[in-house]
């Protein structure tokens, strides 16, 4: 990697700083500082989706053919950069960074033809329905059902944790197709290319920040086409895998790591510590903060690795790796936002949180998002496999047994 | 020395624990949250019955003479239960301080409202730590005529939307901490009511201008009543963490014992099991520490450190108890629906009020 900037990237760097200057309208501005999890706002989000679609800068992670921007790494880095610096929402990953690719390097001409254009546009939105009430860690264990009838299946079963369902208008999801053999054989990779299919019912589930994101999801004899299936029946199970690491993978975690810093500092500047002067002149607080700032320079310093192409990344718990520790920093992080703000986060806000309200604050921003931040950040250790789970994984990459 | 509970101080406990148990069941809690009544008359009404609400006062004011270990022995099961009353604001807090100055007849008058759960009391105490707007800052009192006058604000003051008497603090003249007591509608005070995350009613409380009369100042120089009221409230703030870290624990080695993933309970598998071992032992330390401490204060030999250690230790364990709850528990334990994030809601708090855990662990270290 090249770590001297260079005339050129300098270039792409204003180019870059001026549309995000300009671009954002005044509520997708909001909606950035109102975020308060890996979910940002939706209406708001998507309508920034939309603006940066048509800028074509929507997808800089696929390939040109498929309407990716052509970007190099460093570019793209900028690119994530600059974005984070401003605070501005991040698009939501369903879509751009989990199903399409996976349809990119899986689907069917067809499909990626039906369905690739509605998730760059932000036209549509996928959920991901794999968990169920009765298979989390062990999703293997799954058991919403398809039959073939004809051209469709017929499902039978329900889904849960199936994140933003009520927002969204499609699905993918993982089917059982067969009880024989081994449970992972039996599963199918499913595309509901509707919601409103008879047969199903949404039920969102409301959140520790009370709120509801994630919600449950309900199929009593819902007919739906069999042209929706990713791979052949019986093998969704490897293209879930294949899926996985684009959910877990690398990806540009620092700058938001980095955007967070900032704000605790700012959170420190106007606060007094108890012990005398400003918080953010207080030794002990600067030697928390330093230790802080010092991990999010190691994760920078990895991701920058990976991108690069480096070996460090070839490792095959890489995405474990990545997922853990990007993860359990942003626990910290939201900690040390919470603990700064102090009794000021102890105020429930949830009128002001919604971005277009007219609620203001009590207190400043950081005070309206530092405790629902924590709360959520709780469950970044538990989502997309947890951490427990991921460290097995790491360790037998270690060891043999 | 004995630091088992005494038959008494059991029975009073099972008491509580009965009348919870039976009308406080979670479910119940969550009504009375959302509700539109800051907490349940009934309860308080219950509480006033069971002598609770005079519990802590001495006879000649009207109360039961109860010591430290009696008020623990209620606030464990308050909260094992999440119990919404203003107990710590209105009974530890305000009526704590009002007791300690009881020869003066405003004191006296307010505090036997209090006890018969005629009145409510909210201690406006813990000034804004935000720099900028002077109005914001610490409260103080400066002479005026006969009387005086209070400038600034007061944050999070639990209970004081429904109260009917504030007692606050502020910074004399002289540098002195002097004690008030006044009505919430005295010309100049404002307040900006909000319910807390664990769904308590509270309010920023702003004194703009405020003049009181000369009668309205219970104390003129009153740190050690303050540090020994606060005292007081903290070990039953601690001993309410206690009873929901160990609540909390309960819960969450049940279901690990019930859910099952791969085949088998999560409790077998070996993280899980020692994550749980992990949180008995926390939770071991957080209970120990609080009956030696409150040994230490019904004795009268409990310093200032030691309430730092209880109240240091009570919010750090508890917290990674109820983090680990949550974490245990996977998806849901990141809903609304279950108790287990409103246990983490309550412990998050009263780690966070009255100096939070790095603070008072800086008062330990600096104390030896
Ligand atoms: C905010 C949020 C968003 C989510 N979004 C989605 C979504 O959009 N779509 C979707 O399909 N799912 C989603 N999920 C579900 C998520 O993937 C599951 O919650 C997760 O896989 C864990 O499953 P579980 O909740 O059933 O917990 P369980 O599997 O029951 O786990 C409970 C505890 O046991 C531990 N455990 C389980 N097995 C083992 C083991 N073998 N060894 C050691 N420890 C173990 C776990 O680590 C955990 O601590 C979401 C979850 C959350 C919290």
């Amino acid at each position: 990697m090249d770590l001297e900037s260079g005339p050129e990237l300098e270039e792409f760097r204003r180019e870059v700083t001026e549309f995000l200057d300009s671009a954002p309208t005044d509520a997708i501005r909001e909606a950035g500082r109102k975020t308060t999890s890996a979910f940002s706002p939706f209406d708001e989000t998507i309508a920034w989706q939309r603006i940066l679609h048509e800028k074509g800068w929507v997808a800089p992670g696929w390939p040109v053919e498929y309407g990716g921007t052509g970007w190099s790494v460093e570019q793209r880095y900028v690119f994530a950069e600059e974005s984070a610096k401003r605070g501005l929402p991040p698009l939501l990953p369903n879509c751009l960074k989990m199903i399409g690719p996976l349809l990119i390097d899986l689907g069917t001409e067809e499909q990626k033809a039906k369905y690739l254009p509605g998730m760059l546009s932000g036209d549509d939105y996928w959920t991901q329905g794999y968990s169920e009430p009765g298979a989390g860690s062990d999703l293997a264990s799954l058991s919403c059902s398809a039959v073939a009838d004809g051209d469709d299946y017929i499902i039978n079963g329900s889904k849960i944790w199936t994140t933003l369902a009520h927002r969204a208008n499609r699905m993918f999801m993982l089917v059982r197709t067969s009880t024989e053999g081994k449970k992972q054989q039996g599963i199918t990779f499913l595309l509901l290319d509707r919601l409103d299919y008879p047969g199903i019912e949404i039920r969102p589930i409301i959140g520790l920040d009370g709120f509801p994101e994630q919600c449950e999801v309900f199929f009593d004899n819902a007919r739906v086409p069999q042209s929706g299936r990713v791979g052949e029946e019986n093998q969704g199970w490897a293209v879930a895998k294949h899926l996985l690491k684009h959910e877990r993978g690398g990806g540009t975690n620092s700058p938001w790591h980095e955007r967070f810093l900032g704000r605790i500092k700012d959170a420190a500047r106007v606060r007094t510590s108890p012990f005398g002067g400003v918080l953010a002149e207080d030794p002990v607080f600067c030697r928390e903060l330093g230790e802080l700032e010092a991990e999010v320079a190691s994760v920078t310093a990895l991701e920058r690795l990976a991108v690069s192409g480096h070996a460090i990344a070839d490792n095959p718990a890489f995405s474990s790796m990545t997922k853990t520790i990007n993860s359990e920093l942003t626990q910290r992080l939201t900690t040390v936002l919470a603990r700064v703000t102090g009794e000021d986060a102890l105020v429930l806000q949830r009128e002001a949180l919604e971005v277009g309200g007219g609620v203001d604050p009590i207190g400043d921003d950081i005070d309206l998002v530092a405790m629902p931040y924590y709360l959520n950040s709780r469950a970044t250790s538990i989502y997309a496999g947890t951490n427990e789970v991921q460290r097995d994984l790491i360790a037998r990459t270690l060891s043999s047994r | 020395m004995d630091f088992s509970f005494t038959y008494e101080q059991s029975m009073l406990r099972e008491s509580v624990t009965r009348y919870l148990e039976k009308n406080y069941a979670f479910e119940t809690r969550q009504e009375i949250v959302r509700s539109a009544q800051p907490y349940s008359s009934d309860a308080w009404k219950t509480y006033h019955e069971l002598g609770l609400l005079a519990l802590p006062f001495p006879e000649e004011a009207g109360g039961l003479d109860g010591s430290i270990v009696d008020l623990i022995a209620i606030a464990e099961p308050f909260g094992a239960h999440l119990v919404v009353e203003p107990y710590v604001p209105s009974i530890m807090l305000a009526g704590g301080a009002l007791a300690a100055v009881r020869e003066q007849p405003l004191a006296q008058q307010w505090l036997e409202k209090i006890i018969e759960g005629e009145a409510i009391g909210a201690f406006a105490h813990e000034d804004s730590h935000r720099v900028g707007d002077a109005k914001q800052g610490p409260v103080r009192a400066t002479a005026s005529g006969d009387g005086h006058r209070l400038e600034g604000r007061k944050q999070l003051v639990l209970a004081a939307a429904e109260a009917d008497v504030l007692v606050v603090s502020a910074t004399a003249e002289n540098g002195a901490q002097a004690l008030f007591a006044l009505e919430p509608t005295t010309p100049g005070v404002s307040l900006t009511p909000f319910t807390t995350i664990d769904g308590r009613s509270a309010a920023h409380v702003d004194f703009d201008g405020v003049e009181v009369p000369a009668q309205a100042c219970l104390s003129a120089d009153a740190a050690e009543i303050i540090g020994s009221v606060v005292g007081q409230a903290l070990v039953v703030l601690a001993a309410e963490a206690v009873g929901a870290t160990g609540e909390v624990l309960r819960q969450t080695a049940e279901y690990a014992g019930t859910r099952h993933q791969f085949g088998v309970p999560i409790g077998s598998f070996q993280t899980v099991a020692h994550r749980l071992a992990d949180m008995k032992m926390d939770a071991t330390k957080a209970q120990a520490t609080l009956l030696y401490t409150a040994a230490l204060v019904e004795a009268g030999t409990a310093t200032p450190r030691d309430i730092s250690v209880l109240k240091a230790q009570v919010g750090r364990l508890g917290r990674k108890v109820a983090e680990a709850a949550v974490q245990t528990h996977g998806g849901i334990g990141m809903t609304d629906e279950l108790a287990i994030g409103h246990y983490l809601k309550r412990i998050v708090l009263i780690e966070t009020i009255f100096g939070d855990s790095d603070y008072h662990y800086r008062l330990v270290g600096a104390a030896n």
